[in-house]
């Protein structure tokens, strides 16, 4: 399947320009996954960079004519999931960085962009052009804003469920029709972007964590800035608030009070940013509990924090301040910092409020050296309860195989995310060689209790899809089905989420 | 010319919690009249004053200006007030180049699609005659 004629790079060449095809082995180690400790295992075998939704489609049909395997990625940034690396080894990288287009309507607060744009390109633009509208970044802000909405990423204002601020979308498909959703589906429509719906199925969401099509513009909202930011920073003392401190939380968030999803993280989640392991201790087995405590007195944090923040007029920040304050009135919070943002003020930098960082990526250089992480994520309901049993569970596992406990509890409307993040060392053999067995621990508990994964790295799509199997995994048969309909050569991202094109099929 | 980056904001990509530390009910403010208040975040400058510093700002200086991942990672094992790259000395467009196409520690490689050769030459000429020794000041 990964094995094509030569000529299919020729072919490329003739049709981008052969500066933008890329082939040699500082190519293939460029769009390798960095954080991999063997990184072959999903080594692609070069890659093609277009600079337009016309040259995506003649990759494609190109990708048709020679069986090409391609694995398109937007900027190659999704680090802890596999960065720009395919799921199929020898699959050519589809880069579509250099589509860097922005098309911003300021009046109605949505943007217009090309997968290429980066989170830091759109900040600047904004800010350079005086464009009162904010992003919502992920911790990770290098990526893009398509790919990274495309994916599901979060981010932390009221905008931060960034799959849910997808208006409209132009896709090639892999047979190298072009399709605009929604409105967009109707020439010249002035509402592609401004309404979620069109006429008939909706298709956004089926181009998310997919293999169906390549997303070459997306449609998103943007928070027109508000008068005013407010909120606080809690800090807890013992492990056991998380159950409390979630059950305070989540009415507030149901009834709307608060808008974004405050993410309750464990000590280690703001450690791991600011200092490394062998600063505290050089015993490697599991963090004695005079280190935690050493390390939370340094850096004056709880077990547990979360950034709670309203947005709005002034008048609307302070009463929702009330409220929350009266929610947690006569509750046993270590501390709390209050934070205000007025407009005028100076940025505030963070993004909670919509700018776009890389420090969080520091935690790579937890245990020195050349590090990196896996995420393993699942949803539940959202139960002060149920994410005590999940914490405890992990947190075995955690000690079980000798990691160092890095996770947190994101509050959606309706449930829980729990991020639980292996920070490695790529360069210590012993410890990558507990990876992967906690890894697949951490799946099967999730599963016993009912809980899927909401994202998962390029490793392990076939075993978070096996997890899916409601009546014989009739979902995946259902992808199946989809996927042979649109892509029957399976030239396109084949694996990805553990579809795969029937050819690829075991 | 040197730019240089006052030490204080480098500086605060270490220390910045210390800030919090004092248990400010404002944000407090630091000498370049920026925000300074862990977890609110340094406001990072990405101004440029040349087209090749702002092909810097655009392809670098997420990770190399203020609380970017190579200048937090950096200033735990260098002078913090060399973490800023801009502020390092004596740097070569080789060094610059083969670390940005090969990677080094945690810095990943960036591709010919990301930076290209054209550009990575620009960059370089722009950090090397950044990081060059101060001269006298022309009569």
């Amino acid at each position: 399947m990964t094995d094509f004629s030569p000529a299919a790079w020729r072919a490329f060449a003739d049709a981008i320009g052969s500066q933008w095809v890329m082939n040699g082995d500082n190519d293939r180690r460029a769009y390798s996954d960095h954080y991999a400790e063997d990184e072959a295992v999903h080594a692609p075998s070069g890659a093609v960079a277009p600079s337009s939704a016309e040259e995506v489609q003649a990759i494609i049909q190109i990708a048709n004519e020679y069986n090409v395997p391609l694995w398109p990625i937007s900027r190659g940034k999704n680090f802890g999931y596999g960065g720009p690396a395919p799921v199929m080894a020898g699959s050519v990288i589809l880069d579509m960085s250099r589509m860097k287009a922005i098309e911003v309507d300021e009046e109605n607060g949505t943007v217009l962009v090309e997968p290429g744009v980066g989170f830091f390109d759109l900040y600047d633009h904004l800010l350079q052009n005086n464009i009162p509208l904010w992003l919502s970044v992920p911790g990770n802000s290098w990526g893009s804003v398509a790919g990274n909405a495309l994916d599901r990423g979060v981010g932390y204002t009221s905008y931060g469920d960034h799959a849910a601020q997808i208006c409209g979308l132009e896709v090639v498909l892999p047979d190298g029709d072009l399709v605009r959703t929604g409105m967009g589906a109707l020439t010249g429509s002035p509402s592609w972007n401004l309404h979620h719906y069109g006429f008939g199925p909706s298709w956004d969401g089926m181009f998310c964590q997919s293999n169906f099509g390549v997303v070459t513009k997306l449609g998103l909202w943007l928070m027109p800035e508000p008068e005013a930011v407010a909120g606080y920073d809690y800090e807890f003392d013992k492990p056991e608030d998380l159950g409390w401190a979630i059950d305070t939380i989540m009415p507030l968030r149901r009834s709307g009070v608060i808008r974004q999803a405050p993410s309750i993280g464990n000590w280690l989640r703001s450690a791991a940013v600011m200092t490394t392991r062998d600063e505290w201790t050089s015993d490697k087995g599991p963090l004695d509990e005079s280190v935690i405590s050493a390390i939370r007195n340094r850096f004056k944090i709880g077990w547990w924090s979360v950034q709670i923040r309203f947005y709005g007029s002034e008048e609307i920040v302070d009463a929702s301040m009330k409220v929350l304050d009266s929610a947690f009135a006569d509750k046993p919070i270590l501390s709390k910092l209050p934070a205000k943002w007025t407009r005028g003020d100076p940025p505030e930098g963070s993004p909670l409020t919509g700018v776009p960082v890389s420090f969080p990526l520091a935690n790579a250089n937890w245990h020195g050296g050349r590090g990196g992480h896996k995420g393993y994520s699942p949803v539940l309901p959202p139960r002060g309860d149920l994410a005590m049993d999940q914490f405890r569970r992990t947190y075995d596992l955690y000690e079980k195989y000798g990691m160092d406990y890095h996770a947190s509890f994101a509050m959606g409307e309706r449930s829980l995310t729990n991020v639980n993040q292996i920070l490695y060392n790529k360069d210590d053999p012993d410890m990558m060689g507990r990876v992967d067995g906690m890894f697949r621990d951490l799946v099967s508990d999730a599963k016993a209790q009912g809980y899927g994964e909401y994202r998962t790295h390029i490793d392990y799509m076939d075993l978070v899809a096996d997890t899916f199997d409601f009546n014989d995994h009739a979902l995946r048969r259902l992808n199946e089905r989809l996927k042979d309909a649109v892509d029957p050569k399976g030239i396109l991202a084949n694996g990805k989420s553990g579809i795969r094109s029937k050819g690829a099929r075991a | 010319m040197k730019k240089k980056f006052t030490a204080f904001t480098a500086i605060a990509a270490v220390l910045f919690i210390a800030a919090t530390a004092s248990a400010q009910s404002e944000a407090d403010q630091g000498e370049t009249g920026q925000i300074e208040n862990a977890f609110r975040g340094v406001m990072q400058d990405r101004s440029a004053s040349s087209f090749d510093e702002e092909l810097y700002v655009e392809k670098c200086s997420m990770c190399h200006r203020q609380m970017g991942m190579g200048t937090v990672i950096l200033a735990r094992r260098m002078d913090p007030a060399k973490a800023i790259l801009e502020n390092r000395e004596n740097l070569t467009a080789q060094f610059i180049t083969i670390t940005a196409r090969q990677g080094i520690g945690n810095m990943p490689r960036i591709s010919e699609a990301e930076v290209t050769d054209e550009q990575m030459e620009r960059i370089a000429r722009y950090l090397v005659e950044v990081s060059a020794p101060a001269q006298d000041a022309p009569q």
